[in-house]
């Protein structure tokens, strides 16, 4: 056989592969959207659930999936970044910076679930927290604290060191040069590892399924410990343990699009910020 | 004035440097020639401290600048750095405008008002033979220049800060003879100003640029002389061989 | 060997040759004064635009090897010198041609075989041969250890010219005809000494190459401590 021909097979099978990919995702995306347009409407993004969740609106849902993306990033954003500036800046290569990294890629291997147990045990009742915004938000926090980390460390690894050395060689102190050379160009890396890592919180069922969830409470929080309902436990709700699963089957779909509208939505702004602060940083 | 005395490096076992005395005048230029990893480098970097980020490595000997020890515990090494600017092989500007990377040094240092940091800015483009071209557009970033002109734009960054001292590793290795010729030109004007040591693997150009020349080899220094001399009748056999290109 | 050096060895090797060349000149031009053989003093004339040939190649090659490979330390020592030594060698070659025109010309070449003996002709013209042979053996052997005699040679030629001007000065006095003769004599011992001059510049030329030392202008003195 030929180079020629054997290399044009071997184009033709990527070509598939890669197309059996999209294909599969848009067949997913398609089904969803097909199955769940149905239901969206104003009313069924604005207003709580009735009839034993068999009809009515997800708005609790999707204000309590918003609480618990903010409330976890507001943990793990600064934690992650910080630990990872710290292993990657200050701690040089010693065996217990290995031993840091070890640990957290050991955490991201964890199964959600254990995370969920863990953060019943710990926040919800030996801290007494109970089933609340903050004891799950802090679950999550934990959950993609890996995540946070490791996406800021490979951003700071992709700065090369000649910048950190040139702001040095002007007498800039190591602490500038992280916040005044370093981060704003990681800045857009870190970003997109955080907000990778938000659609990752807004999808996780398992760690909430024991913080924070609650089955049917059509009404909004009032503080953050507060129970709420959230998208991913409520589609998994109305799809098998609902009063009427049969007839609430259009309401899960409904429920599945707008939660993977919000991924998507939230996967676009990663982008774009990307593409923001990448620019700004090389014009400021 | 700077003074080595007796110096020896480690890089962990690696003896990097062997016993190197030498002293360079003010007001002059020196190079240092040397085949790739023979000290030369490291020997710059001790000057401005930068083998301190390297972990695993020790120093003994003196390295004195003006009479004083910038190894003894007194010294603030940013202070130090700010005394002793530091120009890299590769262009390495900060992903910011023009104006901005030249007076990143004063901001971090916390040298001067606004309308200072304006003026020294300006100066130090000149000085480095850059303003005619850079200056109507300091807010575009430092990233639209050509290889050269980032070069001159970092000779510009430090000089901001007002150094006695500039250390040049290999600053034209990268560039176009144009670009090339021009920083040599810059060496050669900035002379007056500063006590400039320069690293170069491109020996013609220590031979242009440079008043005096110290050859390394194997961490040893094995000549250290007048560049004239250097080039027309080197005392060493090691040299003339490096030199002429019969080495190895 | 590298091939800048197989270049610098060539170029080495054109200069040796013109060298000979030269040597052969002043050797047959001897020859010629003596025995007042008027066909090897042509052939001496012919030969000379070799000589001349010689030093444009070599001027041509130190210029391509300077511009091609900027020879540094030793090397630009070398290329220096040959530049140098080839057209100081031209130079000799010119005097000898000089000398051999006067033989052609012969109405002076049959002067008295005492007075030659006076002014220790042949003294002088083995001399210059001992020095520019001297002064090859030590650009062949890279050795100026030769130099400090040649060096002394040169002085001895400059004592003979001196003392010719009174010899031949007395002579002309004595006798009126014999001016013109002595006058012709006078410029071609001048030739001789000026090859002696050339001789030992061209020894400088080797110390500088060989040892890196200025000789001339007076550093004459500190080369010799």
């Amino acid at each position: 056989m030929s180079r020629k021909v054997s290399q044009h097979i071997a184009f033709i099978t990527f070509r598939l592969l890669g197309s059996l990919v999209v294909g599969i995702l848009f067949w997913i995306l398609g089904f969803i959207i097909y199955k769940g347009i149905s239901v969206i409407s104003w009313d069924f993004l604005t207003t709580a659930p009735t009839d034993g969740m068999m009809s009515g609106g997800i708005f609790p849902a999707i204000v309590g999936t918003l609480c618990l993306v903010i409330g976890s990033i507001i943990f793990a954003f600064p934690l992650g970044v910080m630990s990872a500036i710290y292993t990657n800046e200050y701690a040089g290569n010693g065996w217990i910076v290995k031993f840091i990294r070890v640990m957290t890629n050991n955490l991201s291997g964890i199964p959600s679930i254990v995370f969920g147990l863990f953060g019943m045990a710990l926040f919800v009742n030996t801290l007494g927290f109970g089933d609340s915004i903050l004891a799950a938000s802090l679950t999550l926090g934990l959950l993609i604290l890996p995540l946070v980390i490791r996406t800021t460390e490979e951003a700071l690894k992709a700065i090369p060191n000649s910048f950190r050395t040139g702001s040095l060689a002007l007498g800039a102190s190591k602490l500038q040069t992280i916040r005044k050379v370093v981060l704003p160009m990681a800045f857009p890396n870190i970003i997109t590892g955080l907000i990778l890592s938000l659609g990752r919180v807004s999808g996780e069922t398992a760690p909430i399924l024991f913080t924070v969830a609650a089955y049917f409470l059509p009404k909004l929080p009032n503080s953050i410990f507060d129970q709420v309902m959230a998208l991913p436990y409520h589609l998994y709700v109305v799809a098998t343990s609902g009063t009427d699963v049969g007839a609430s089957r259009p309401i899960a779909y409904g429920t599945a699009l707008v939660l993977i509208a919000i991924v998507l939505l939230i996967n676009l702004l990663a982008t774009f910020l990307r593409r923001y602060f990448g620019k700004k940083v090389k014009t400021n | 004035m700077i003074e080595a005395k007796n110096i020896d490096f480690y890089y962990g076992d690696f003896h990097a440097l062997k016993n190197i005395s030498m002293a360079m005048e003010a007001n002059t230029v020196t190079a240092f020639i040397g085949p790739s990893g023979c000290g030369k480098s490291t020997f710059l970097r001790l000057f401005n401290r930068m083998n301190d980020l390297i972990d695993g490595t020790r120093l003994t000997g003196e390295c004195l600048v003006d009479g004083q020890n910038i190894y003894s515990k007194s010294i603030h090494v940013d202070e130090l750095r700010k005394k002793i600017g530091m120009v890299f092989q590769k262009a390495n500007p900060f992903p910011k405008s023009i104006f901005e990377n030249v007076a990143y040094g004063l901001r971090v240092n916390n040298m001067g008002d606004k309308s200072f940091i304006r003026q020294r800015v300006e100066e130090s483009l000149a000085a480095a033979a850059l303003w005619d071209e850079v200056k109507d557009k300091l807010k575009k970033s430092a990233f639209e220049l050509s290889g050269g002109q980032q070069q001159r734009l970092c000779i510009a960054r430090a000089l901001a800060v007002s150094p006695s001292i500039l250390l040049m590793d290999e600053p034209a290795s990268a560039l176009d003879p144009i670009s090339t010729s021009k920083i040599e030109e810059l060496i050669h004007s900035l002379k007056k100003d500063y006590t400039i040591v320069i690293v170069t693997h491109n020996m013609q150009q220590a031979a242009r640029v440079s008043d005096k020349t110290g050859f390394f080899m194997l961490g040893d220094l094995i000549e250290f002389s007048d560049t004239k001399k250097m080039f027309l009748s080197p005392e060493k056999e090691q040299t003339q061989n490096y030199i002429t290109g019969r080495f190895g | 060997m590298k091939h800048t050096e197989r270049e610098l060895s060539a170029l080495k090797e054109e200069v040796s040759q013109m060298w000979r060349l030269v040597i052969s000149q002043v050797e047959k031009v001897k020859q010629a004064y003596f025995s007042g053989d008027v066909e090897v003093a042509r052939e001496i004339a012919s030969r000379e635009k070799r000589v001349d040939a010689f030093e444009l190649k070599i001027d041509s090659d130190c210029e391509n090897y300077i511009a091609l490979f900027s020879p540094v330390a030793v090397d630009l020592r070398l290329v220096l010198s040959m530049i140098k030594i080839s057209s100081t060698l031209e130079r000799i070659g010119d005097f000898a041609e000089g000398i051999a025109r006067h033989v052609v010309e012969n109405e002076c070449n049959k002067i008295d075989s005492a007075l030659l003996e006076e002014l220790q002709m042949e003294k002088i013209f083995d001399t210059l041969i001992t020095m520019l042979s001297d002064s090859y053996v030590a650009l062949e052997s890279e050795n100026t250890k030769l130099s400090g005699k040649i060096l002394a040679k040169d002085n001895e030629i400059d004592e003979l010219y001196n003392k010719s001007v009174d010899i031949l000065t007395s002579h002309m006095r004595a006798n009126t005809d014999f001016i013109a003769c002595g006058l012709k004599t006078f410029l071609l011992i001048r030739k001789l000494e000026r090859i002696g001059d050339h001789c030992s510049n061209i020894v400088e030329e080797i110390v500088f190459y060989v040892d890196a030392k200025v000789l001339k202008h007076g550093g004459r003195e500190n080369a010799k401590r």
